[in-house]
């Protein structure tokens, strides 16, 4: 049980590096889906030490977000893409006020 | 679980998914991160949850990723086009600080699970009979509103990404 829930917690925080670090859009949401999957990993941990079946469905749940969430960001990712011809986040200064 | 099947596959998610937030191409960043996810879904199946661990493979490695690979390959990026990252001492001082939050998660995991046996878990747990009838007896609505978030999801994708309307 610990073992597994100290694996969660480090799939988040080498996610949380890559959305604080990096600056290349892409990565970013890829960093997003570790920080979710230690989520997911520490979910089915618990379920598996109660024996209940709701944290299955939660983290079901989880994973149709996730699908949802990158859909969406993939689509904004190309817009942005296709007027700034660049991914990085420093470039998208164009809402600074 | 058996940790011989936990470790190597531990070692291997943590690994990987070092090399996903390092790598400068995203290509290499997206490969990687399939053999993360597929990792994490042997590791699920030895929490005794196959139903989950099929999900998982079919969603992240088969829809997630695929979809990531494909706008890889469809922005065709230049190196020029990657932008640039960060100075070296940033990201080593937020590569601390992420250490920092992982030991932090790390003294309630340790002082929490002391002393804790994990029983054998009940009959059906984790296989497609038992999680479908939790799902579709106590979870219908949010089950429902899933496909409601895919469907708009899906919908504000195609408006994001369409040239013009």
């Amino acid at each position: 049980m610990m073992e597994c829930l100290l694996l969660s917690a480090a799939l988040f925080a080498i996610g949380a590096y890559g959305v604080i670090a990096r600056r290349n859009l892409l990565i970013i949401l890829m960093s997003i889906e570790l920080m979710l999957n230690g989520v997911n990993l520490s979910l089915v941990n618990f379920a598996r030490v109660w024996g209940q079946n709701s944290a299955h469905v939660f983290v079901l749940m989880i994973m149709g977000v996730a699908a949802a969430e990158v859909a969406v960001g993939l689509a904004i990712l190309i817009a942005v893409f296709r007027n700034r011809r660049s991914v990085d986040t420093f470039d998208l200064t164009q809402m600074r006020g | 679980m058996s940790g011989i099947v936990f470790y190597p596959c531990a070692v291997i998610c943590i690994i990987s998914a070092i090399l996903v937030v390092t790598r400068r191409n995203p290509i290499y960043s997206a490969l990687f991160l399939i053999l993360c996810f597929m990792s994490i879904a042997v590791i699920y199946l030895g929490l005794q949850a196959p139903f989950l661990a099929a999900m998982h493979v079919l969603v992240y490695t088969g829809a997630i990723l695929v979809l990531f690979l494909f706008v890889i390959m469809l922005l065709n990026l230049r190196p020029p086009e990657l932008g640039r990252e960060l100075s070296p001492w940033i990201r080593v001082l937020i590569a601390i600080l992420c250490v920092a939050l992982f030991v932090m998660f790390c003294v309630p995991i340790i002082q929490g699970t002391k002393g804790y046996t994990i029983q054998p878990p009940p009959h059906g747990f984790g296989s497609v009979k038992g999680v479908g009838q939790t799902l579709f007896t106590y979870y219908l609505l949010p089950f429902e509103l899933l496909s409601l978030v895919l469907l708009i999801a899906m919908i504000g994708g195609v408006i994001l990404a369409k040239r013009r309307l």
